[in-house]
């Protein structure tokens, strides 16, 4: 008696079918071996259903291909190669695996989860018990995956952005690095409008990221974390240097705020001078207002009339 | 191109995407429980006995009974024969290799992590693994921008909370520019947008609290035990709204508009003169005046009517360290 077989079955003989048979397989052997699934209905409805089950497997990663199978290429047949289909064995120690799993578990990236789970199979001893859920390692910006496959194949992007002005434009960026800070992804890369190289939060890119074709090569010793850098002097590298005086209460703090802060001296009145990175026309006066009357800007002048100006602005109301 | 129309259903497709991954799993590692499996592969039981079923009926031409896969489930575990052809998994398509790495590194990006070294040479297996054809450029161009300096004190931090012990810390307290000297019991610390926190239970004002771990100058050992009193770390909210919070109303110039990225607000409105309104809920003022100080005429405060005239204050104070 025939059984209608299972899509699912169909597709696992399918996959067992070409990765054992030494040779490939035209779809009439095909059709002959896997009779109940492809050989109840005529030949031409049987090689539609054939034909939409190679694109299933090819969707989800088998690497089905086509040969031809005589001299004059008329007949054609299919073969799964197998030192294409296997993922190869990396032999990862138990924390390793581990330290994998707990990486994509908080993200909610499915893609992530797929990978690791099937990287699971090739440690031969397993997870470390007692995994605890991880820290997210970054947000879960939906156009990562996009920005990464970018990054990887060093190509040009389009995409709307919003800057944290609130300020909406299209930019076009040959992507060129990722960079993770403060828990948010950035995609360094050329905006091309621009003719400099820029940072974009994934988080105020809108819609999605269009892949417009091959990019440029980033240019020698470039790092993406240098162009997310970013202090109270804002993005980039800071020009100059400003003293700040602290009070003692504040000042182990302010200085540890910044990098590359460094501590000048102590006065007699136990306030400590931090001399910090500073950038003209950027906003370390901003910096120095959060602390209050906890800190004064000490010099250049130019900065010490900026944080006097602002405050001036505040009292008149 | 997608065929719409396929007459089998987009969850064969689903299935069999599960199906080569947990089955490799299954097949070297005999005896797994099935309670593990669901667990590690993210499947209810009964979808992972549906496929299982249908697994046993599969296998190679001519499908008679010694070609056929061999499932065995006894007392809640799953053994897997005759299916070598499955004993390794399917590789890794390009986005689930792109993803894995580039999430590998975001967490290997979190400063102090315990998971770090392994991480590390967990990624540079990978890279070596599967070769520049499924990353390309990527290993070579992610990188960890560091949010600040390490935190010396997580060890000790982390060592209290495992063994209950009361500490006394020198934290720095934002809100009010000053560092003060507390005693906490410290249950749990994790990492949250780029930051440590303590959860821990502040003897001083004898409420929960939160503590960011790089504002914590000092540690101290007390000595003293203390009772867990069950604090929720990981996954919680990082502002708990209070019964006493006020609702703040402010008008923010695009170039204070970031203030709406960083905290949490509970209304955004876009005013027509380009400025955007929100609400963020305060539980005190404090930090409000010191944000609204660095902030200066690119925000103005809507509500409440009393904040304006203290950060007026605040301002004056400010200024005589220049006069």
């Amino acid at each position: 008696m025939r059984r209608a077989m299972h899509p699912l079955e169909r597709l696992v003989n399918l996959v067992a079918l070409l990765l054992e048979s030494p040779t490939p397989l035209t779809f009439d052997r095909i059709r002959e071996k896997l009779a109940e699934g492809y050989g109840h209905a005529d030949p031409s409805s049987a090689k539609r259903m054939f034909e939409r089950d190679k694109d299933i497997l090819r969707d989800i990663g088998v690497p089905i291909e086509v040969v031809s199978v005589d001299v004059w290429d008329v007949e054609h047949g299919y073969t799964i190669d197998k030192a294409t289909y296997y993922l190869p064995d990396i032999a990862f120690s138990p924390e390793e695996i581990s330290a994998l799993f707990v990486a994509v578990r908080s993200t909610g990236d499915p893609s992530a989860e797929d990978a690791v789970r099937k990287l699971l199979s090739t440690s031969e001893e397993g997870l470390l018990s007692g995994l605890g859920g991880g820290p997210a390692g970054g947000g879960q910006d939906p156009n990562l995956g996009q920005a990464a496959d970018a990054v990887a194949g060093q190509r040009r992007v389009r995409f709307s952005y919003r800057t944290s002005r609130g300020e909406r434009s299209d930019r076009d960026v040959d992507a060129f690095g990722l960079a993770v800070r403060g828990g948010h992804w950035y995609l360094v890369g050329l905006d091309r409008d621009r003719g400099g190289i820029r940072s974009f939060r994934l988080s105020r890119v809108s819609g999605a990221l269009e892949t417009a074709g091959e990019g440029s090569a980033p240019p020698d010793g470039f790092r993406a974390a240098d162009h997310v850098l970013a202090g109270p002097w804002g993005p980039g590298e800071p020009e100059t240097t400003a003293t700040v005086a602290f009070s003692p209460g504040v000042a182990w703090w302010a200085s540890r705020d910044v990098a590359n802060a460094e501590v000048v001296g102590t006065r007699d009145d136990g306030w400590v001078e931090v001399r910090v990175p500073w950038q003209p026309g950027e906003s370390l006066a901003s910096w120095v207002l959060s602390f209050g009357p906890e800190a004064e800007a000490v010099d250049p002048s130019e900065l010490r009339a900026e944080v006097v100006g602002a405050l001036e602005a505040l009292v008149r109301g | 191109m997608t065929d719409r129309t396929r007459s089998v259903p987009p969850k064969a497709s689903e299935r069999l995407r599960r199906l080569l991954v947990v089955v490799p799993y299954l097949v070297r590692h005999p005896g797994t429980s099935v309670e593990e499996a669901t667990e590690l592969f993210g499947i209810s039981e009964q979808d992972l006995l549906a496929d299982l079923d249908l697994l046993f009926v599969s296998g190679l031409p001519p499908y008679g009974p010694g070609d056929l896969i061999d499932v065995d489930i006894q007392d809640g575990r799953i053994w897997i024969g005759m299916a070598d052809y499955f004993a390794r998994p399917l590789r890794l398509t390009r986005a689930e290799a792109l993803a894995i790495y580039v999430r590998g590194a975001g967490l290997a990006a979190v400063p102090g992590l315990d998971e770090a070294p392994a991480l590390a040479s967990a990624l540079g297996k990978l890279a070596a693994g599967l070769g520049p054809e499924a990353l390309g450029e990527l290993p070579e161009r992610v990188e960890t921008a560091s949010a600040g300096a390490e935190v010396e004190t997580l060890g000790e931090l982390r060592r209290a909370a495992a063994e209950h012990e009361r500490l006394m810390i020198e934290y720095y307290a934002a809100s009010a520019a000053e560092t003060t000297a507390r005693e906490i019991d410290p249950e749990e610390i994790f990492f949250e947008i780029g930051h440590w926190y303590v959860v821990a239970w502040d003897q001083r004002s004898d409420a929960e609290r939160l503590f960011r771990a790089d504002r914590i100058r000092s540690v101290t050992r007390t000595g003293e035990r203390f009772e867990p009193r069950g604090l929720r770390g990981a996954g919680r909210a990082l502002y708990t709204p209070g019964r006493d919070d006020v609702a703040v109303t402010l008008r923010l110039d695009p170039a204070a508009r970031w203030v709406a990225e960083y905290y949490e607000t509970v209304r955004e409105t876009e005013l027509d003169d380009g400025r955007l309104e929100v609400e963020l809920p305060a539980g005190r003022l404090e930090w409000l005046e010191r944000l609204l100080l660095r902030l200066g005429t690119d925000a103005e405060v809507v509500a409440p009517q009393g904040l304006r005239d203290r950060v007026r204050e605040l301002a004056g104070r400010t200024l005589r360290r220049y006069a």
